[in-house]
């Protein structure tokens, strides 16, 4: 698997970087009510792509078409520059896009090795295909070692670990499970300063190793600190398309409390910004 | 499904994972959920003991252990669906409608016992799977769909019957062929060293072993428990929660046909008003041995525990020569200390 | 990073071979299944003979007659009463509208109901008659004769009831008592299938009564729970030796008794209340000793043949008294008798 960014990784036919995901014009409405329209969005590997917006704007409906709960009603998904239509979390887990939701879909009361195997347990061979509980314990252990966290006991309910803890379990879950793209759906937004440098320092960890990673957030700042492109939803609708390069923190966090807006604002109430 | 972490697992097999395990190992025992029902059995075994000698001699304990059975085996299954995040308060009617209609259909069509047992296997199998796809489809809490099938079933049961035997109960069968290893199969007694052991204990001790195996050691397992811990985090893992449920509503159906089976050939006749009642006894045990009545959390041996207790109690107060007047309330209070002990006893167990 | 394989359903493509085979198979098992599934013995007999048929010799007007009772579903002895209740009104050309409901203040409301829909007349059991008492009394003022049967024996006058059919279930207790006395029993259980049923706890009140000397208890066993019945019985013989007679309250429960006499051992005897078809073999063989009849086909025939009588010829059988249905004993000497009917379900 290569481990930087610039060397493509699908042999497109028009050769150089084809991305893993790309969202072209893509539109949903349910009924009357636009949730989306017309979105642009691009994920390469060893790339993370920052999705911004605040409460209202899109974003979950946005993360759950790519993950494959919803069907976009316009525009198209490609994947490896295929178009392509997810009808279950199965399809998009299928496709190696893997998804880490807000509640982190853990069962509180199982254990930390169980949760990471649900769904693709580990059997032994033979007529009863019984579970193989010595290898998913140890192979829980060191996946967890791999990624620099050190739990003692995977045999604890998940819902005694931290938030931070919880999340990173969640995220190994779905890097050892074969995904290429992983959807982190606002990682940080329950955690406090020291754990979300936790999980800030995994995604960058998981960029390195080629992944790709969309990182949804409202916060401006973490965004800021690992993303290569931001996208900004705003009621739907897109409100930026932009490098890394191309913005500096201080516009960023403009754009995300409300840009124009809030500058009228200001000048309404007779106070600088 | 495949994975290819089976590749990995040649170089996953850590060293550190014996330390790992032994370290919490006696605590973890501890705090199981049978720990605490154990030590409340326990607890009423002793008192019982005490407090009415009969209760100690060795037909007393063949006694227990048969009314213990016919409440367990379906304990087994109605705690494997509620560790699975549901109900069936139809459960115990069921047991009824399966014993009437192996009754009714090998003695109106002139059937061998087997064929009859057979075809109310697949009754009780499609009760439980409306129930299921009821519960899956509407997505009304299982409560509430099972209080409806109960009631229904209680109608069927009185109703048919009447209408097929113009009486309340079924007719006589034990001279149709089949009914004599039917019999032996379902209801048989055993002499064992003098004393008369049921089958149905061993088919309870079986089940339950059977349970817990599934419960720990296999993939659905897992799933019953992340249908019940989460059903949407399962559902988005890609757990596949319909059939899991579907199957363990036809589970309690399964269960329910089995005990009615055994209703049937040991007593021959079968009354339609049967079983009203028993859904709560069910239950009861299941939540004495530990299994949460939230879902997610349980084990089969628990109900093992569970429903033993209730013989115990039920049992152990005629044993005593208690006033007879005071029996319900007798039995509410055991079953409370019962919980009550388990309870404690977890929370002690967890502090340490 | 590999991909996570996408699953392949397994399973090749079966041969054309086997495929032409199969329905064949399937065709010989399903025959061969067939054949071994009849059961050459037992099942309902093929000739059920004259059931019904003819009868209805009356040409008075049609009526409605309410009959509401306190049936707990599914108990075997009120069976009986419709059977002897329909026969009747069959015969006099009645439209019967049974109702039942074992709680009292429902079977108020039964009552209540019949009086609404302004039926002809009411035939009504009083197991709890301070219960029913608003209801009747409506239906006396609304000038609909009302008939009691079967429970009340000593409070049907006193409401305005015109007659009463039945025995007295202390009267019937009172009966087995002193029979058991006789038979010289000196330890008896009396076995309560329902918890709270006035009717069955007069029952086992009458046996105490009637006994005299000797012991009688109660034992309250889970009547819809067969098999707890049976472990509790046996429990109960277990823990004191000594009993020496099982006085139960219903059919079903008696051979249950039986069943539980038979596990522990025990040299108890075993002695009922009412019949049923079953019961009648474990007479025969002496399993059970007696069962007291008081002819539940006969009361529920009186109820409604007597209010037949009363709204068309306004006859009243019983010159102000109860009259008595029972209690009889079926027992060996006379099982032969009633065998046959009681096996058809009539008695």
């Amino acid at each position: 698997m290569t481990t930087t960014a610039e060397a493509p990784i699908a042999d497109a036919p028009s050769g150089g970087d084809v991305p893993l995901i790309e969202l072209k014009a893509v539109g949903k409405s349910y009924g009357n009510i636009i949730a989306l329209k017309d979105i642009n969005l691009r994920v390469g590997a060893g790339q993370v792509t920052g999705v911004l917006g605040d409460n209202g704007a899109g974003k979950s409906t946005l993360i759950k078409i790519i993950a494959g709960l919803h069907q976009p009603t316009e525009g198209e998904l490609l994947v490896d520059g295929k178009p392509m239509t997810f009808h279950s979390p199965k399809d998009a887990l299928a496709n190696g896009i893997a998804t880490v939701y807000q509640d982190l879909a853990v069962v509180a009361l199982m254990p930390v090795w169980r949760n990471f195997f649900l769904g693709q347990e580990l059997r032994k061979k033979g007529i009863l295909r019984s579970l193989d509980t010595n290898a998913m314990r140890a192979t829980t252990i060191s996946e967890l070692h791999k990624m620099g966290i050190d739990l003692p006991d995977v045999d604890a309910p998940i819902g005694s670990l931290s938030g931070g803890q919880r999340q990173c379990v969640a995220i190994a879950r779905a890097v050892f499970f074969g995904a290429r793209v992983l959807i982190l759906d606002e990682p940080t937004a329950a955690l406090g300063v020291k754990q979300s440098g936790v999980v800030l320092r995994y995604i960058t960890a998981a960029k390195e190793q080629g992944f790709g990673v969309i990182f949804i957030t409202h916060n401006p700042h973490h965004a800021h600190m690992v993303g290569d492109h931001f996208v900004l939803l705003n009621r739907g609708r897109q409100k930026l398309d932009c490098t890394y390069d191309e913005i500096d923190l201080e516009h960023l966090t403009q754009e995300m409390a409300g840009g124009n807006e809030l500058e009228a604002l200001s000048h309404e109430l007779g106070r600088k910004l | 499904m495949t994975t290819q972490a089976d590749l990995d697992l040649g170089t996953h097999k850590v060293i550190t994972d014996e330390r790992v395990k032994e370290q919490n190992r006696l605590q973890r025992l501890l705090i199981r959920p049978e720990m605490g029902a154990l030590v409340g059995a326990i607890g009423i075994f002793i008192f019982f003991a005490i407090v009415a000698p009969p209760f100690r001699s060795p037909e007393a304990l063949a006694t227990v252990l048969y009314a213990s059975s016919t409440i367990g085996i379906m304990a087994v299954a109605v705690g494997l669906l509620m560790i699975g995040g549901e109900f069936d308060l139809s459960a115990g009617v069921a047991v009824t409608t399966s014993a009437l209609a192996a009754s009714m259909l090998s003695y109106n069509l002139h059937l061998n016992m087997w064929v009859g047992a057979a075809l109310a296997l697949c009754v009780s199998l499609a009760v439980g799977f409306l129930n299921g796809f009821l519960v899956m489809k509407t997505k009304i809490p299982s409560f509430l769909i099972t209080l409806s099938s109960f009631l229904m079933l209680t109608g069927i049961n009185l109703a048919v019957t009447k209408l097929v035997t113009g009486q309340v109960a079924s007719s006589n069968i034990s001279d149709i062929q089949g009914f004599g290893s039917a019999n032996y199969f379902f209801a048989h007694t055993f002499n064992i060293f003098g004393i008369g052991v049921r089958i149905t204990v061993f088919w309870w001790i079986l089940f339950t072993l059977v349970a817990t195996y599934v419960l720990f050691k296999t993939r659905i397992g897992n799933w019953i428990f992340a249908v019940g811990g989460n059903l949407e985090s399962a559902r988005a893992v890609g757990v596949p929660v319909n059939k899991v449920k579907i199957g363990l509503f036809m589970f309690v159906g399964f269960a329910a046909w089995f005990v009615g089976m055994h209703v049937l050939f040991s007593f021959n006749t079968v009354q339609s008003g049967q079983g009203v009642g028993n859904e709560f006894l069910y239950i009861i045990a299941a939540v004495i041995g530990g299994c949460l009545l939230t879902g997610g959390y349980g084990t089969a041996i628990g109900t093992l525990i569970g429903a033993f207790i209730f013989g115990m109690t039920n049992q152990g107060i005629v044993y005593a020569g208690w006033n007879p007047d005071w029996f319900k309330f007798f039995l509410g209070a055991m079953l409370l200390f019962a919980v009550i002990a388990n309870n404690a006893f977890r929370n002690y167990a967890s502090k340490k | 990073m590999k991909f996570r394989s996408v699953p392949q359903e397994g399973g090749a493509d079966a041969p054309s071979v086997r495929r032409n085979r199969l329905p064949l198979a399937i065709g010989a098992l399903l025959t061969a299944a067939a054949l071994a599934a009849c059961s050459s013995t037992g099942g309902k007999p093929a000739d059920t003979g004259g059931a019904g048929g003819g009868g209805g010799g009356v040409n008075t007007p049609r009526v409605t007659i309410a009959m509401v009772t306190h049936e707990a579903p599914g108990d075997t002895f009120w069976d009986l009463i419709r059977k002897g209740a329909e026969a009747a009104a069959q015969k006099d050309n009645i439209d019967l509208k049974y109702s039942a409901n074992k709680e009292g203040p429902e079977q108020g409301n039964l009552l209540q109901n019949a009086v609404d829909s302004k039926v002809a007349g009411i035939v009504t059991t009083l197991a709890t008659p301070d219960a029913l008492k608003p209801a009747v009394a409506n239906a006396v003022s609304a000038g609909i004769p009302v008939i009691a049967f079967n429970s009340g024996i000593n409070q049907w006058k006193d409401m305005g009831v015109l007659e009463y059919f039945g025995q007295d279930e202390t009267l019937a207790g009172e009966t087995a008592g002193k029979r058991l006395a006789a038979e010289g029993a000196k330890n008896v259980i009396c076995v309560i299938q329902e918890q709270g049923s006035v009717a069955l706890e007069a029952r086992c009140a009458g046996v105490k009564a009637g006994m005299a000397g000797g012991t009688v208890t109660n034992l309250n066993v889970t009547g819809t729970d067969l098999p707890s019945v049976e472990s509790t019985i046996g429990a109960k013989l277990q823990q004191d030796p000594s009993i020496d007679y099982i006085v139960t309250l219903g059919a079903p429960i008696a051979l249950t008794a039986v069943k539980a006499v038979g596990n522990t051992g025990s040299k108890a005897k075993v002695g009922t209340f009412d019949t049923n078809a079953a019961l009648v073999a474990a007479v025969k063989d002496g399993s059970v000793q007696w069962a007291i009849d008081q002819q539940p086909y006969l009361q529920g025939y009186l109820a409604v043949d007597s209010m037949w009588l009363y709204l068309n010829n306004k006859n009243v059988i019983g010159g102000g008294q109860a009259v008595l249905t029972g209690p009889s004993f079926i027992d060996k000497t006379n099982i032969d008798s009633v065998a046959k009917l009681a096996e058809a379900g009539t008695r």
